[in-house]
């Protein structure tokens, strides 16, 4: 048997055993598959021992931006800092443990759960849950006059009214800023919280 | 033979190309994982988190939990969300391919313009029993119980989310919702500032370009408008008879006014294209013989909708919509024209601390016009007004507080075709844990006629010598289907980055469209007596379908989703009167056989160093006896790449194999039409303000 018919008689068989050439791209993307999932289980499983969570972050942010905020005088009359949760907490007892044994401007940071939006006085932070999404916009209202710096992940905060807002970036938990709606709330925010923001709308009062 | 030998070498070559691509993708994947731990390890043995600064705090990556919007979670019902991003990264290219992603969903592509639908059974080239909804307006026409999906073609960029109800939904959503809701939700005009362009072309999508441009104040008043313009190629045709591809343009705007407690939201749309089909043309005089006629369907039409959302505060809220529709659809066999005026109104209350109360009320008028063009197909009369006005009551039952609460509703709708029809539901429940839901649900739903049930008529040729013909013709006693509904379903979030979702379902149904006893008689006009076969529709088929669907999501790290689902369902129906099989609609064999038993979805989602990123979507779905078509498996690969404001990406489709059939064409002489392999490139410009 010469070459020439050699390879065709291969080329016969391998007619036969795939079933004509889209069998055989069948099988190529199937094992694409099959290799990329393999090498990123054993890949993933790796990359991702010691992340922190985002709400470990978002807690930290929570504590963090207290020290960039000045409040009216009239706000600062309780003897306690506290940092708010309304709705229902995604922090668990993240946000407790992040803020324990601190303080910012002298006063004991506390975190506390309040279920309504008028429960919010005495608040310094309130974190605004996802599950008060259906009344964002009167829970805002309300927080508008209590002097509080409104934090949030929903994704129209900001367009909402809301002061900052949580973004990804990629995997990166960053903020951005609404200034208009902390100065209606005669809340001073300072420049460096301004410079890592993503974002901010509205420009600073003189 | 030679032929056949370079094709062999063709696919070697693929072969090659597909392993080498293969091999880099995986080297570059070891890379990035790499320097993933690199960033961990410096990372660890830091200072307490609080401790860092802002600007630190915005260099850690970190994991995060599967999303499940709290809405979603509490759902006491089987509901389902694709994504904006599930659309962008899945490479879907229309509105019923991305339906593919969500479980229960069974998608035929019919050809390149028609889709059949359904959700657990019942499949239909009507997408009957399925009620579609864009940003509240509903899409679903009476003219024959379903949906033209070729018009619902909105910029995929600008769908926040498709929201997929499988089973009843009778009590919220209103008529026809009996397997499920598809609701489709754009993006709100505050996301939407900037310019986004997108270009696309390839082999059957020739083209699909779409522009954006939006703006706004941001709190306040925000808008955008876009124009879009395709064009698609024909699906694969045996006989060479390429008829379908299609084209159409799109243009529209919406804008979103938020003033502290009052929501406004003003949209609307206008589009026109060209839709082909072919359809079986003949004449009552001799020779009389229907000939399968490829005919242009002109489509046009547009809507306006406005809502208005005030929030009462304390959980209350009021919402009040009205929008107007017009469609339009002229070909050779039949033109329709017919404009829709909608008015929604909905109350929610809270009452004490457990009760959360709502009633509304919907009207809608849908006046029409038929224009007959084929003396075979006709609806008589050919001007109407159909209407379907409503009020539902529910009440959302708090038991235990954030553990268990009951819902209990019913609608009470009058609609022109059977007057009142009434559509209670009960749902439970029951959240033991933040991460863990079950619930279970008992509702009534019907579809209600259109007219093509109640005023059709299709004659063809049933013998030349003599002449007899065949006539299916609509009945004015036609009745509502119905459905008693028993499902039940349990979510779970695993850790932080495995969800599971799983929903059971048994459905009883009554009344299903058939077909009545044949009567015949003489006809005189037009001239030359003929006979006349006439088979009437009927109510004459019961029975039930149960199935399951298991949908996990894996977040495997946070570059890397897997997401899935497997459905099942079972259809046993039985006659209920003496119902003829006489057709590809309305009798037992095609409600049972119609759609696929074993459905699998998978899709994974994988982000690469230097923004790339690559995604696979695989999918089988088991066979369809009644319409000829066989099991088929294939998969979607996409490739993309980011670059600053720049998204290119390469896609292709279906894959596995050249074509493949999805769905029958009801004609047993007809050639199956196979759905192509498909491959486009695409380049996204998109500059947010």
């Amino acid at each position: 048997m010469n070459a020439a018919a050699a390879v065709e008689e291969n080329t016969r068989r391998a007619n036969l055993r795939h079933r004509g050439s889209n069998f055989g791209l069948t099988v190529a993307f199937r094992n694409i598959s099959w290799v990329l999932l393999a090498c990123l289980l054993v890949l993933g499983g790796v990359a991702f021992a010691d992340r922190p969570s985002e709400y470990q972050v978002k807690a930290a942010y929570l504590y963090n931006f207290g020290k960039f905020v000045n409040w009216p005088a009239d706000a600062g009359a309780t003897s306690e800092f506290d940092v708010c949760v309304l709705g229902s907490d995604p922090f668990g007892a993240l946000l407790d443990a992040t803020v324990s044994d601190s303080t910012i401007n002298g006063k004991r940071v506390v975190a506390r759960r309040i279920a309504r939006a008028q429960d919010a006085a005495g608040c310094r932070v309130v974190f605004i849950a996802s599950s008060e999404s259906p009344r964002l916009s009167s829970d805002l209202a309300v927080l508008s006059r209590l002097h509080v710096l409104t934090v949030s992940d929903n994704p129209h905060f900001l367009a909402r009214g809301g002061m900052i807002q949580f973004v990804f970036e990629g995997d990166r938990v960053r903020f951005a800023v609404n200034l208009t709606a902390a100065q209606e709330a005669g809340l001073t925010l300072s420049s460096e919280l301004l410079k890592v923001a993503t974002k901010v709308i509205g420009t600073q009062a003189r | 033979m030679n032929s056949s030998k370079s094709r062999n070498q063709n696919a070697v070559r693929y072969l090659l190309l597909l392993l080498s691509i293969s091999l880099l993708v995986s080297i570059s994947a070891l890379g990035y994982c790499q320097s993933l731990s690199q960033t961990e390890l410096a990372q660890n043995g830091q200072e307490p988190l609080k401790e860092l600064s802002l600007e630190q705090l915005g260099k850690i990556e970190v994991t995060t939990a599967t999303k499940t919007p709290e809405a979603l979670w509490k759902t006491p019902a089987a509901i389902y969300v694709i994504t904006q991003e599930d659309i962008r990264r899945s490479g879907v290219t229309s509105i019923p391919e991305a339906l593919r992603l969500a479980p229960g969903v069974e998608v035929g592509r019919i050809d390149a313009n028609t889709w059949a639908i359904g959700i657990r059974g019942l499949q239909s080239n009507f997408s009957k029993s399925v009620l579609v909804l864009i940003d509240g307006r509903s899409v679903y026409t009476p003219l024959f119980s379903g949906v033209f999906w070729d018009v619902q073609d909105l910029p995929l960029g600008d769908v926040e989310r498709i929201e997929v109800i499988r089973g009843p939904g009778g009590t919220i959503w209103g008529p026809n919702a009996v397997n499920g809701v598809i609701n489709i939700i754009t993006k709100n005009a505050a996301d939407t500032h900037g310019a986004r362009l997108s270009l696309l072309t390839g082999n059957v999508d020739k083209t699909i370009d779409s522009l954006r441009v939006g703006g706004g104040h941001g709190q306040g008043f925000n808008y955008r408008v876009f124009a879009r313009g395709f064009v698609r190629g024909p699906e694969f045709h045996q006989d060479g008879n390429n008829f379908d591809g299609w084209h159409q343009e799109r243009g529209g705007f919406r804008m979103d006014w938020d003033s502290r407690a009052n929501t406004y939201t003003v949209e609307g749309d206008l589009y026109r294209g060209d839709s082909p089909h072919m359809v079986g043309l003949g004449t009552l005089n001799p020779p009389s013989l229907g000939v399968q006629t490829v005919v242009d369907s002109a489509v046009s039409g547009g809507d306006l909708l406005a809502r208005w959302r005030r929030d009462l505060g304390n959980g209350s809220d009021i919402y009040l919509q009205v929008y107007f529709d017009r469609t339009q659809r002229i070909d050779r066999s039949l033109g329709e024209s017919r404009n829709t005026w909608d008015i929604d109104f909905v109350h929610r209350l809270k009452l004490g601390t457990r009760n959360l109360f709502s009633y509304g009320a919907g009207l809608r008028w849908s006046p029409f016009y038929i224009e007959q063009s084929s003396q075979t197909i006709d609806i008589e009369p050919h001007k109407d007004t159909d209407h379907a006005h409503s009020i539902f009551l529910q009440d959302e039952l708090q038991i235990v507080p954030n553990r268990f609460s009951l819902t209990g509703g019913v609608k009470v709708q009058h609609n022109n075709f059977t007057g009142f029809d009434a559509q209670p539901t009960l749902r439970a429940l029951w959240t033991p844990s933040q991460h863990r839901t079950f619930w279970a649900a008992v509702t009534r739903a019907v579809t209600t006629p259109s007219r093509l049930e109640e005023d059709f008529n299709l004659t063809g040729v049933a013998s030349l010598n003599p002449l007899i013909f065949l006539r299916v013709s609509g009945n004015p006693k036609f009745q509502s289907e119905t459905l008693l509904g028993y499902e039940g379903g349990y979510r779970q979030l695993f850790g932080q980055r495995v969800y599971m979702d799983v929903a059971v379902f048994h459905n009883d149904y009554d009344n299903l469209q058939s077909f009545g006893a044949p009567s015949t008689f003489l006809e005189n006009t037009p001239p030359a007596p003929h006979l006349v076969i006439d088979v009437p529709y009927a109510n004459q088929i019961a029975g039930a379908t149960d199935g399951f669907e298991v949908s996990p999501n894996l977040h495997v790290t946070n570059s890397w989703q897997l997401a899935g689902s497997y459905s099942f369902v079972t259809a046993g129906l039985h006659a209920a009167g003496g119902t003829a099989d006489i057709s590809s609609t309305g009798s037992i064999k095609t409600y049972e056989e119609s759609s696929p038993r074993h459905q699998v979805e998978a899709r994974s989602f994988l982000n690469l160093p230097f923004h790339f990123e690559f995604d696979q979507t695989y999918r089988y779905a088991s066979s369809l006896p009644a319409q000829n078509v066989h099991a088929y498996q294939t998969m979607d690969a996409r490739v993309g790449f980011n670059y600053k404001e720049l998204q290119f990406s390469l896609t292709g489709q279906n894959l596995f194999q050249p074509s493949h059939f999805e769905w029958g064409t009801g004609d047993p002489n007809q050639a199956l039409i196979g759905v192509r392999r498909a491959v486009y490139a695409s380049v996204v410009w998109n500059r947010s303000r």
